[in-house]
């Protein structure tokens, strides 16, 4: 229980931090919100008449003071400049959409980067771990868009077995949607933890005590899920920084396949200089890093006994 | 095996990977020709790349929302592919000879998407409220005052003559609505816009897709064919043609040049072009010290290529112009034009006050790879005359934000008319105390102004083609832009989808569009 | 040791040099990444990589043009080669000031530890939450396209992955006694740090240069396709595979070949950096 009071002490400068940072960040950006939205014929006076209604002339401090008041006692993370809509309800709409690419994308990397780093280590020194330690470097080496390019061509549009991009609607469209999508993020994501998990399964299969087990005649199954647990501590902690990067980072994959998730959101708000969603979209995006690294964590604490006992 | 071995074999993969892709898509079934003719019913979905903000057409002027407001309001008159004004909603208009008095007879059974009839009362009220709210494209015409004279009778008398009225009437943010709103207010009624045009909002996101159902009280007999229009949005160019492709789309606006091939090439799909009221043009900033000089400007005239330029940048759907009018518009001229002569560049620069070059700074918006195409070719082409160009690309708003306040040196933009008429792109474009200031180049010379103010005036016929004629001329002498090409309006559609073609203005007529079934 | 009485035990460089030269890891890296340095430093261009020839855009890879040309008639393999510099030399220099705020932080916050050790950590982990795309976007709106964007974005969050493994790294080195030792035999705090135990971490830092200068390199190059990369007509292998993107299918060479390259260069250092690993043994 301690524990967990330590780790919310650690986690609200975590939030704090970034919401101030990007508050004034978004600032700093040359383009005043309210002549984007008067459009060409804006005069000084109509575009000062929009700053009073949009609150944009009050001094910054009143600024950010006025949205953590809404955020706080209303839990109202501020309303769209552009189209007057809650914030809340934008990012709730586009959330689930990256909520699904993101799980996807790291299902697929699991599923990637566990059964080939068990073929590596199983396997160390011949030409099957040779294999497998080179080729997720080229994926790494391959920017995520590229990738995703070649990808819709040949499955896309030439094979037609899965769409190029949008999230459909109708039963399982979007499911199928996201499957392009998050299989390029887990082939760049995949390929430090093949290496990270590789490694470790190493050390550990080197280890005393499966030496123990494998003597003690245990199936090969329940050594292996032995040495899994104990190896798998640094690379789940690689992978949740891993997912925390990914979370603030869908916007390139998002504008390669036409997804409207929160990463395109952002990137359009920011392009509109829509303050409001820029720093609720943060805000949300910060909450739900800080959340991952904590699960991260717990899921170490409960794979190995010695940090919990810390 | 080692690691070479091994790498050298990733390497052979992806090469084959991307030699799979780049094989052209696999020739579906050709389009079978319809025999029976257009069928109703289906849904079109149509990409295009940017949200429907608002339907209040009044104060609108991109083509986002002009393209879904033109769906449910409609003006009085309209023009056709060649940019001659047809009757629309009204079905017959007179002309006073003194061209002082318009006469429209509305068609009488008009009825709203709702079914109550429309009266002149209502397009007295539409008009009236543009008149009121001004916006980005106001009703420039000098308007005595707008009377429905009868029920279907709508009287328009103006203080002075003004050739550009039938024009500007075409245009979307003249289109016609309920009187009073139909009883609600402003804002409700925009948020769910009641008009006459052939497509009623049934579901819109601000920020996403625009689902659009058929008017069952069109006035078109029989249109629209197809039951349901759904805007969805796609902001990304590839991402569009390849989703039109992989058949997820059924047609696609803006399409880019340089995917026409890849388009072409695939029978499963059609491409439709059309001219455009676009001109791109290099915009020089005349208060920048260097550019307020004439033979500056015309030595960078003369050093440019536009041909080459047009073939480079356009792949073949474009026509290189060599003035601000393009053939779209009436009274298009051929001008004597400072074009390709290096030799004569050089004896411009020579007579200027910067005879030994210097240094400019171009700006485009990033994110365009055509204009930075076009970006470099010019700056390979001002070289030999020492005229260090630096390419400065800024993302879009800030562009805009830079070049409204005059904060450049030269630019790449696009002029565009909203109207088959000359006067709006010219007075856009050369009135030095319009919003525009001359499309932000302060171009200011009194000849032009006094021939444009001629040109309003004086009713069409070859008195009005020679003012035009004379103002072109001027304008390709003094260069204070150089109009490059005239962009074609390119959609395309599935091998479905029937009748999808672009109009003049880049809009499209959907009401037209039918799918096969 | 089993060596016989007789066998002279050779010096720790040879030996290290000995061990290198075994690893295929190392070795591949080494000769991909001298090739590409070669590449960037000499520049052997076949053709000058800004001559524009408009009449002959889009011309398949032929015998005069092995790469064929862009849209503008340009060479693309002497722009590719000319690219080599542009991107390499950005992806470096902006790894150099995260490298050595990053490994100095980690090093203070590992060695300190208590309160500074906790304050730092915070820090990392609110540049772990930020998103880092949006940074970078800021900074290319305010600053204007171009590598400036790239060097002050990574300036400013490119340190966080030093950080981590530095101080983790100290922490464990300080858990292994000697450095309480140095301490309490009289060398100061910066002497503990600066010669004993920064000469510890430093491979590891190394190792992990070599993998943020691909990942540097591959933002750029991502950063070209956003439209916020390099500014034209410099060459630089994100611009042109996002000029070609939309005749991918029609004239592939335009983009894949730019794409290739980056592969290539990308596989180049993280064999380097894993065969650096090996011979270090931090693996």
């Amino acid at each position: 229980m301690r524990w967990v009071g330590r780790s919310l002490l650690s986690v609200v400068p975590v939030v704090v931090g970034v919401v101030l940072c990007v508050f004034f960040l978004i600032r700093i950006v040359p383009g005043d919100p309210a002549a984007m939205i008067l459009g060409d014929q804006a005069t000084q006076a109509s575009i000062d008449a929009l700053h009073e209604q949009l609150g944009l002339d009050l001094p910054l401090g009143t600024q950010l003071w006025n949205w953590l008041v809404g955020v706080f006692t209303r839990g109202d993370i501020g309303t769209s400049l552009i189209t007057s809509q809650p914030v809340a309800g934008l990012v709730w709409s586009r959330a689930g959409i990256t909520a699904g690419l993101v799980l996807l994308a790291v299902g697929f990397t699991v599923l990637l980067a566990v059964p080939l780093a068990l073929l590596a280590a199983t396997h160390a020194g011949s030409w099957l771990d040779q294999l497998v330690r080179v080729v997720p470097t080229i994926g790494m080496a391959m920017p995520a868009f590229w990738v995703g390019l070649l990808l819709i061509l040949v499955f896309g549009v030439n094979l037609h077995w899965l769409p190029v991009g949008g999230v459909g609607t109708g039963p399982g469209e979007p499911l199928r949607s996201l499957v392009l999508p998050a299989f390029t993020v887990a082939l760049g994501m995949s390929p430090p933890l093949v290496r990270s998990l590789r490694e470790q399964l190493l050390e550990v299969l080197d280890a005393d005590f499966v030496v123990t087990l494998r003597a003690a005649r245990l199936p090969r199954w329940r050594v292996n899920s032995h040495v899994l647990r104990n190896a798998a501590v640094p690379t789940v902690s690689l992978l949740g920084l891993n997912i925390a990067y990914l979370i603030g980072g869908t916007l390139v994959i998002e504008k390669v396949f036409a997804i409207n998730g929160l990463g395109a959101l952002l990137f359009s708000s920011i392009s509109s200089r829509d303050f409001p969603v820029v720093q609720g979209i943060a805000l949300v995006l910060a909450l739900v890093v800080v959340v991952v690294s904590l699960l991260t964590e717990a899921l170490v604490a409960l794979l190995d006994p010695r940090i919990r006992a810390a | 095996m080692t690691f070479r071995t091994a790498a050298a074999r990733a390497v052979a993969v992806l090469v084959a990977v991307s030699a799979l892709a780049a094989c052209t898509a696999s020739p579906g079934p050709s389009a079978t020709s319809s025999s029976t003719g257009p069928q109703k019913g289906g849904t079109i979905v149509y990409g295009r790349s940017a949200a429907v903000t608002s339907f209040d057409l009044n104060n609108e002027i991109t083509a986002n929302n002009a393209f879904a407001i033109d769906k449910v309001f409609e003006p009085l008159v309209s023009f056709d592919t060649e940019g001659k004004i047809i009757p629309w909603l009204a079905e017959k208009y007179t002309v006073s000879p003194d061209l002082l008095t318009y006469t429209f007879d509305l068609r009488p059974d008009l009825e709203f998407s709702d079914g109550t009839p429309v009266t002149a009362a209502d397009a007295r009220f539409s008009l009236e409220r543009h008149l009121k709210v001004q916006g980005p494209l106001p009703l420039e015409a000098p308007i005595r005052s707008i009377v429905a004279t009868a029920t279907h009778t709508l009287t328009i008398t103006l203080k002075s003559p003004y050739t550009p009225f039938l024009s500007e009437l075409s245009g979307f943010s003249n289109g016609i609505f309920p009187a009073d709103f139909g009883g609600r207010t402003e804002k409700d009624f925009f948020a769910k816009p009641i008009g006459t045009g052939p497509w009623v909002v049934q579901a819109w996101d601000p920020n996403g897709d625009t689902t659009f159902t058929a008017n069952p009280h069109y006035w078109q007999e029989g249109k629209p064919y197809a039951a349901s229009l759904i805007y969805k949005v796609v902001s990304d160019d590839t991402q569009r043609i390849q989703q039109l492709q992989a058949g997820q789309l059924a047609g696609i606006e803006d399409v880019a040049p340089a995917s026409l091939e890849q388009l072409q090439g695939n029978s499963e799909v059609s491409v439709a072009k059309l001219g455009s009221w676009a001109v791109e043009q290099v915009f020089f900033n005349t208060r920048n010290a260097h550019f307020a000089d004439r033979h500056v400007r015309r030595a960078v005239a003369y050093a440019i290529d536009r041909e080459g330029i047009t073939k480079a940048t356009t792949f073949g759907a474009a026509q290189t112009v060599h003035t601000l009018i393009p053939p779209t518009i009436q009274y298009s001229a051929d001008v004597q034009a400072l074009d390709n002569d290096p030799a004569a560049a050089q004896r411009e620069l020579a007579a200027s006050a910067y005879p030994d070059g210097f240094s400019a700074t171009l700006m485009i918006n990033s994110g365009d790879s055509a204009r930075a195409q076009e970006a470099q070719i010019i700056q390979a082409a001002l070289k030999p005359l020492h005229i260090d160009v630096k390419i400065e690309p800024l993302e879009l708003n800030s562009f805009r934000e830079r070049f409204k306040a005059f904060q450049y040196d030269f630019m790449i933009n696009s002029g565009q008319s909203d109207a088959p008429d000359p006067d709006g792109l010219i007075t856009f474009q050369a009135d030095p105390d319009g919003f525009s200031h001359s499309f932000w180049t302060h171009y200011t010379n009194p000849q032009v102004t006094k021939l444009m103010r001629q040109g309003r005036t004086t009713a069409d016929g070859p008195q009005r083609e020679q003012i035009y004629a004379r103002i072109q001329q001027i304008l390709a002498d003094d260069v204070p832009y150089i109009p490059l090409y005239n962009p074609d309006n390119v959609v395309a559609s599935e091998a479905s989808v029937h009748g999808l073609s672009p109009r003049i203005n880049g809009s499209v007529l959907f009401q037209d569009v039918w799918v096969q079934q | 040791m089993t060596g016989t009485a007789t066998r002279t035990v050779p010096r720790p460089g040879v030996r290290w040099l000995r061990r290198a030269l075994r690893n295929p890891t190392l070795i591949a890296g080494a000769v991909i990444m001298l090739v590409v340095l070669a590449l960037a430093v000499f520049s052997p261009t076949p053709y000058d990589p800004f001559a524009q020839d408009l009449d002959h855009g889009l011309a398949p890879p032929s015998p005069a043009h092995w790469f064929g040309t862009d849209q503008l008639g340009r060479d693309i393999l002497s722009r590719v080669v000319a690219a080599t510099r542009t991107d390499l030399r950005i992806a470096v220099l902006a790894a150099v000031v995260p490298f050595v705020v990053g490994v100095a932080v980690g090093l203070v916050s590992g060695y300190a530890g208590g309160w500074l050790d906790w304050i730092v950590g915070r820090v990392v982990d609110t540049f772990v939450a930020f998103p880092f795309y949006v940074l970078v976007i800021v900074v290319v709106f305010a600053a204007g396209t171009g590598e400036r964007g790239i060097y002050v974005a990574y300036a400013l969050v490119g340190w966080i992955s030093y950080a981590r493994v530095i101080r983790a790294k100290t922490r464990s080195l300080c858990r292994q006694g000697w450095v309480e030792a140095a301490y309490g035999g009289g060398l100061s705090h910066t002497r503990v740090v600066g010669r004993h135990l920064l000469p510890n971490v430093l491979p590891q830092a190394v190792v992990l240069l070599m993998t943020e200068i691909l990942l540097i390199m591959v933002a750029v190059v991502t950063l070209g396709y956003l439209g916020l990369g390099v500014q034209p007509p410099t060459p630089d292998w994100g611009t042109m595979i996002s000029d070609g993107q939309l005749f991918l299918t029609t004239k592939w060479w335009v983009s894949t070949l730019p794409g290739l390259a980056v592969v290539t260069t990308g596989v180049g250092l993280s064999l380097l950096g894993d065969g650096l690993a090996d011979v270090w043994r931090l693996r």
